[in-house]
């Protein structure tokens, strides 16, 4: 699903983010990857979405291969891809339910349907009482919840997450993990996650990925 | 009333962009009605040795020949005959050269008339031609000044107005900016995710399109209030509004949506 041979990763070109890095992430496998703040995390995830380009090295993500991808081609792959940032970016002037339905309007889904499967989505993550409120209105661990939805609404290939639980209370951090371990045990999506902290007893079969200097090591 | 303030910030540019458009129309009309007025008072006098053929004389500098009208020799020396001998008069007529009034189709400028002179002084037998360029008229020669100078100032209000107009668009990207990249990592095209720019643009473009139209409506209906009585003969034309308005709103929106790709483009550029 996800290869990278000796890729160099770098904002500028002084210093490379990522140096020589190498990995392999299977289908339907749930990757954990850690490493120390300002280690690469955040910017090996982002080369995965395309939000930053290869300096060398190859990569390929969902048979696409990274360097130099057209935008046509990136729309389609991000199009399969479910994000979570650590921001949430979710759009604060549509109601949390729109937020949801714009992975699906994006992938040509109707009006109707979407809207169904945002509802279905907020009672997952437990916030069909707010589906009017705009994010804004919500705390962050709630925004968080809508941003995990939103990342499940359109069944990805690959769900990306950028410290998913990071600035979320035990709660709502549970909540995100349960939605995260069921998607990938009951629909087999592949999910590649930045974490400080891996949960303990998380119950089902995963990976880990380390990031020290730029360079990638197998954890477990 | 910021979101108000921001489109009427695109919308004053573009309004005056469009009055000076419907300006530069109505000036045209204006000067393409008088100088048809004139072209039918206008006629050039030709002196031939021999009878012309009318029909080998279709264009003179590019001007269609509408007609030529042979003057009548009795009328020429009508004032005279009073004075003569029937003899006289009959060898007066037989010396006489002939006398040919030419009506053109357009009325020529300057320029054209000494070329019109020219190509007739070329063609065999000709004695003289009179193309009375001191009469030339002068009306005629303001109302193609204010034309050339309302094209130039519509010109220039044209490219003010997109600059301004482009500003604005890129403050509507820069507000959207977040939105904009949040939909584009979703796999949103650029054209889907600045879908609301592109709203505002064409909403900017149309209202401006309804107060320009409402404008010269107005005007149109009070044409005898705004001009002068001394006027009215030269700005008496018949206005197609509804062609005017048509042009004007083709206009509007191709402004808009031209502007509008060339910023999206350099965002694009920008940002991918």
């Amino acid at each position: 699903m996800i290869t990278a041979n000796e890729i160099y990763l770098s904002y500028d070109k002084n210093r490379f983010i990522i140096k020589k890095g190498s990995l392999h992430i299977r289908e339907k496998e749930f990757i954990f990857i850690g490493g120390n703040s300002g280690s690469g995390k955040s910017t090996l995830i982002k080369s995965l979405y395309g939000d930053i380009g290869l300096k060398h090295g190859d990569l390929f993500v969902d048979g696409m291969k990274m360097k130099d991808v057209s935008s046509t081609n990136l729309r389609k792959l991000r199009r399969n891809i479910g994000i979570i940032f650590q921001d949430y970016k979710l759009v604060n002037e549509w109601t949390i339910e729109e937020n949801i339905m714009l992975p699906l309007k994006i992938n040509g889904y109707s009006n109707d349907i979407s809207k169904k499967q945002a509802l279905n989505l907020l009672s997952h993550v437990k916030l069909s009482h707010r589906k009017g409120f705009k994010p804004n209105q919500l705390s962050g661990g709630e925004q968080q919840r809508v941003a995990v939805a939103r990342a499940l609404a359109h069944n990805p290939k690959i769900i990306i997450a950028d410290e998913p639980t990071g600035n979320l209370d035990d709660y709502s951090a549970e909540v995100v993990w349960n939605l995260l371990r069921g998607a990938n045990e009951q629909l087999g999506i592949t999910v590649v996650v930045v974490t400080h902290r891996v949960p303990r007893n998380f119950g089902i079969k995963f990976r880990q990925l380390s990031i020290e200097d730029g360079i990638i090591y197998e954890v477990s | 009333m910021k979101s108000l303030k921001s489109i009427f910030s695109f919308v004053i540019p573009l309004t005056a962009m469009l009055i000076t458009f419907a300006i530069f129309l109505f000036t045209t009309k204006v000067v393409d009605d008088y100088k048809l007025k004139i072209s039918n008072d206008y006629s050039i006098v030709v002196v031939s040795n021999k009878a012309l053929i009318k029909e080998n004389l279709n264009e003179f500098a590019g001007i269609k020949v509408k007609n030529i009208v042979t003057l009548e020799k009795n009328k020429i020396i009508s004032n005279i005959k009073e004075n003569l001998s029937p003899k006289s008069i009959k060898l007066l007529i037989q010396k006489l050269p002939f006398f040919y009034k030419i009506h053109l189709d357009k009325f020529p400028t300057t320029s054209q008339l000494k070329q019109i002179k020219n190509e007739i002084m070329q063609l065999p037998n000709i004695k003289k031609v009179e193309i009375f360029s001191k009469n030339h008229n002068q009306i005629y020669l303001l109302l193609l000044l204010i034309q050339k100078i309302i094209a130039i100032v519509f010109f220039v209000v044209l490219v003010y107005a997109v600059i301004i107009i482009s500003k604005q668009i890129k403050i509507w990207f820069y507000e959207q900016h977040e939105k904009i990249t949040i939909m584009r990592f979703h796999g949103a095209s650029i054209l889907y995710s600045a879908g609301s720019v592109i709203k505002h643009a064409i909403f900017g473009a149309i209202l401006a399109f309804i107060i320009v139209a409402v404008l010269i409506i107005a005007l149109n209906e009070n044409l005898s209030i705004i001009f002068p009585p001394e006027l009215q003969s030269v700005v008496d034309i018949k206005l197609s509004i509804k062609e005017e308005l048509i042009k004007m709103f083709i206009l509007s929106l191709f402004i808009s949506i031209t502007t509008i790709i060339g910023v999206l483009f350099k965002y694009k550029l920008k940002n991918d």
